[in-house]
């Protein structure tokens, strides 16, 4: 198995960590690419500002590629996600899932980012022209 | 017990440092003693981790825990 889960300051490289997460039964890479919207309900972004509680994020990052292989028919799982400052458009997660058949692979990509959203201890910080505030729980 | 509060995103903000020692003797006293220290965290609604495992219920402190103090999560 070649599950990974990571924090980076450096953009991402959506490909290769798609690439990373391939062995030789797999037929299909779901892979979500998160990314800086510039306009939310609305209100125009600058950037972002990320940040992680890392060591505990990466245990819940590892405890959730757990329980996704106990969910659902998949290989391998990667997600990466990003920290400090991002500009618009630039990536701030990826998660590859790996699985033979492409099912699988779609659900349990939907089922890691929601829980992701949900409980790993990351912040994010929307910057706009008059202001700025921490995001507090999923909007 | 002596512990390390580490804070981050919102709660650092409010507090203005991401890590302070403090004396308690349990998750839950720590947290009314940070509260009433920075005021200001009340308004938000707090999650406590305690050796970076959530805290949902009390849990008694030994020295040298890492107990964190966050607000709800927002990644992805």
């Amino acid at each position: 198995m070649i599950d990974f889960a990571e924090l980076t300051t450096e953009q991402i490289d959506i490909t290769s960590i798609a690439r990373r997460a391939i062995p030789s039964e797999c037929g299909a890479t779901v892979t979500l690419d998160g990314y800086v919207r510039r306009f939310t309900r609305g209100r125009e972004t600058l950037y972002l500002v990320y940040d992680a509680y890392e060591e505990m994020a990466l245990k819940e990052m590892r405890k959730l590629i757990k329980a996704a292989h106990s969910k659902f028919e998949i290989s391998n799982v990667g997600i990466v996600h990003r920290t400090g400052r991002l500009d618009i458009g630039e990536t701030s997660v990826v998660i590859s899932v790996a699985a033979p058949h492409r099912k699988a692979a779609f659900d349990a990509c939907e089922w890691l980012i929601a829980e992701l959203k949900r409980t790993v201890p990351i912040w994010k910080k929307e910057v706009y022209a008059d202001g700025e505030e921490w995001i507090e729980g999923e909007k | 017990m002596s512990v390390s509060v580490l804070f981050f995103g919102a709660t650092a903000d409010v507090v203005g440092k991401r890590k302070i020692e403090i004396i308690s003797a349990t998750s839950t006293q720590l947290l009314e003693n940070i509260i009433s220290e920075y005021p200001r965290l009340a308004s938000h609604k707090l999650l406590i981790a305690v050796n970076q495992e959530y805290a949902a219920d009390t849990v008694l402190l030994d020295d040298g825990d890492e107990v964190a103090i966050f607000t709800a999560v927002s990644g992805g």
